[in-house]
């Protein structure tokens, strides 16, 4: 098994989602163990693709595998695989992470309608998700970013008996849908270039300055606005804080693993095209401050636990979309893998805490749990602190990275608001786990019900919480020599040139300042209970507060948007519809016809001599007509 | 010999004849007979322009000829159905049978 191999890590979950769909219903608990063992052999397999990586001889050189696929023309088209240090990282980021959530959610969704089916649908996404990040053509990315798209809905519409998850899930598909078209244009335009659908082969042909500049922007701008689509970027993120509708474990594989983080690869993997591409790397790290300091603003005043969580990963999306436009992918997947790891942790314990208060998420009727959950709350405090930045966290590392591209890259400014948002998400993390799990129970009826679940969702806990401390520490040479890939990640993710991870001190002290400041701003607003000063300011700035309460009026400006947009050229088509094409043309002409036979009908009178007088009357006027034609 | 002109003179009277007979007889009889003139006013066309233009060659008078059984067959299956008419309805006068219609 080595990385020629790779395709088995996403064959082995999609041939049991195959199993599972066909005969989920009939096994002992709807085969969840089947899903468990097939991630499982995917997560392990990983390792081994790894250990074929770090021992390739030209110093972790992509490893491709390609088989001809179809022949159109002079045009051949290839399929296959291309595995190099980002993959691997997805690989390790998706697998794990899909495995603690199919472990975690044989405890979450016992006794569930339709257990099978999640488990099933479970298998598929990760597939996607793999196949996604192995892909070496775009058909074959763009194919595995729809399948992806397809299980996001049918997992955020799971609970389909409830309105508003069939409402969420057409909102996730089909927001993601208008950046999939835009996606779509780009590989058209990208692929009637350069000849080739195959990456590197489009990287090399952007690289050689084939591509008029001109062209090549636009192209990438509409790639970009697929990955817009997809990682829930600004103004596009209306989608994921909706997408909790679905079950927990779906939440945190879509916001951690899969789904969210493919717009995040797909940009990393097309970096050096964005590079060639003049200015778009600047629109990426706009896209990526304006999100990351919009949602930080949203969270604020969200009390549902899901919602706040969702809204700091669009906002920890706009980080890794920074750390791109600044040409860094390495930073951006190191934070894409350690939040991978807090975020996972962090839903995997809002789920905890919603199945051992009965499925209840709202933060006003909460507090106080830690007592009641020790686990759920140690394991929360530690992917809470990951994400507030918290030294040594996982969380600590990648944001410095990410800061310290932004700076190196574009200056002060872009520093100044990544530091903000970064400010803001460490206040809104304290906010959120203050409220819930600390303070004085504010419902004494829920509190009492509160029992700590069983081990298949707290142990994936554990080992996220473990990873959530461990993962940052990726970026010292020292461990990255222990682990096989000398250099840390840093070294390890490139695509140019490397650059050794050095401590900027001063940096890091400011990253330190920031998340102390957020913390301590969140703890002197919500210590003890006490929601007096957060309360005096929302009653102080009215209108500001009403403005984060509804999102910025975001969804709002949209439905004006449909009901004026598309429902007026609606009313305008269905009104042609009515009126042109049914009654004019289709109705019109049958009545035409109808009419013109109920009125010559009587021509047919039944009396021999008019029809006599018929034929003679022809005959002389055809006589005529002859005579008349003839001159 | 008499010249073209008499022929198609004749015809067009015959062939008038018949055209009357066929627009003013009521009686079934007499407008299959005014048909029968029609015919044998084109089948003396036919044959006189035979002889005038091409003696040689006999076209026309096969053409007649063809004409003559295309009618016998017609007289054959018009009196048939006359006679039916007339024994159902107790008459042969065209405008009894007028029940064909929309």
């Amino acid at each position: 098994m080595g990385a020629e191999q790779a395709w088995l890590l996403a064959a082995i979950p999609a041939g049991m989602f195959v199993v599972l769909a066909l005969f989920g219903r009939k096994l002992p608990r709807g085969g969840d163990y089947l899903g468990i063992l097939a991630i499982g052999s995917s997560f392990v397999l990983s390792f081994f693709v790894l250990a074929d990586l770090l021992g390739t001889e030209e110093k972790l050189g992509p490893i491709t595998k390609a088989i001809d696929w179809t022949q159109i023309g002079n045009f051949q088209l290839r399929m296959g695989t291309f595995v190099d240090p980002i993959t691997v990282v997805m690989f390790g980021v998706v697998t794990t992470v899909a495995l603690m959530v199919n472990i975690f959610s044989v405890g979450y969704m016992k006794g569930e309608p339709r257990y099978w089916w999640f488990f099933a649908v479970l298998q598929l996404f990760a597939a996607s998700m793999l196949l996604l990040v192995m892909a070496d053509n775009l058909l074959l990315l763009y194919i595995s970013w729809e399948l992806v798209g397809v299980c996001s809905f049918l997992l955020i519409g799971f609970y389909w008996e409830k309105r508003s998850a069939t409402e969420a899930a057409k909102k996730a598909f089909i927001t993601t849908r208008i950046g999939d078209v835009g996606l779509l244009i780009g590989i058209i335009l990208l692929w009637r270039e350069a000849g080739t659908f195959n990456i590197q082969e489009i990287i090399q042909h952007a690289e050689e300055g084939h591509f008029s500049s001109a062209y090549l922007f636009v192209s990438m701008c509409f790639i970009f606005l697929g990955a817009m689509g997809k990682s829930a970027q600004a103004p596009f993120h209306v989608w994921l804080p909706d997408a909790m509708e679905g079950p927990t474990p779906v939440s945190a594989l879509i916001h951690a693993a899969t789904m969210v983080v493919a717009g995040v690869y797909l940009t990393a993997r097309l970096l050096p095209v964005f590079e060639v591409a003049d200015g778009t790397t600047l629109i990426i790290t706009i896209v990526g401050l304006v999100t990351a300091v919009l949602t930080a603003f949203m969270a604020f005043a969200q009390t549902d636990i899901k919602k706040v969580l969702a809204y700091s990963t669009v906002g920890q999306l706009g980080f890794m979309f920074v750390a791109l436009g600044s040409g860094n992918p390495s930073a951006a997947m190191f934070h894409l893998m350690t939040h991978a790891f807090f975020k996972a942790l962090l839903f995997l314990g809002s789920g905890s805490v919603i199945i051992a208060t009965h499925h209840n998420q709202d933060m006003s009727k909460l507090g106080g749990m830690w007592k009641k959950l020790p686990i759920t709350g140690t394991t929360f405090l530690i992917g809470s602190a990951a994400l507030a930045g918290v030294v040594p966290l996982a969380g600590f590392w990648s944001k410095d990275e990410v800061l310290h591209s932004a700076n190196s890259e574009w200056g002060p400014w872009a520093l100044a608001i990544a530091g903000g948002a970064a400010v803001m998400t460490a206040f809104y993390t304290t906010r959120l786990f203050i409220r819930t799990f600390m303070g004085e129970p504010r419902d004494a009826h829920v509190y009492e019900q509160t029992k700590e679940p069983g081990w298949a969702m707290t142990g994936p806990l554990v080992f996220l919480a473990f990873l959530a401390v461990v993962s940052g520490l990726v970026v010292f040479h020292g461990v990255g020599k222990v682990l096989g890939f000398p250099g840390g990640i840093t070294e390890f993710v490139f695509l140019e040139e490397a650059e050794k991870y050095s401590i900027d001190w001063g940096l890091a002290a400011l990253s330190l300042l920031i998340s102390a400041t957020g913390i301590g701003i969140g703890a002197w607003m919500y210590w003890g209970n006490s929601t007096r000063r957060s309360t005096s300011l929302a009653t102080s700035y009215p209108r500001a507060y009403d403005a984060l309460c509804n999102k910025f009026y975001f969804d709002e400006a949209y439905q004006w948007c449909i009901d004026r947009g598309v429902l007026g050229f609606s009313f305008l088509v269905s009104w042609f519809d009515r009126y042109i094409v049914n009654d004019t043309g289709v109705d019109g002409s049958a009545q035409v016809t109808g009419f013109s036979g109920y009125t010559l009908k009587f021509l047919q009178s039944g009396k021999l001599p008019n029809y006599a007088m018929g034929i003679a009357l022809g005959v002389v006027a055809l006589a005529f007509a002859g005579i008349l034609v003839r001159g | 010999m008499v010249p073209l002109e008499n022929y198609l003179v004749l015809s067009a009277i015959v062939f008038s004849l018949g055209v009357y007979g066929v627009l003013a007889r009521r009686n079934a009889v007499l407008i299959l007979m005014s048909v029968e003139l029609m015919l044998n006013a084109v089948s003396l066309n036919f044959v006189a322009f035979a002889a005038y233009l091409d003696p040689n060659r006999i076209t026309g008078a096969i053409f007649a000829i063809f004409v003559i059984t295309v009618a016998a067959a017609e007289v054959g299956l018009a009196l048939a159905i006359v006679i039916r008419l007339f024994r159902n309805r107790s008459t042969s006068n065209v405008d009894e049978a007028a029940i064909m219609k929309w």
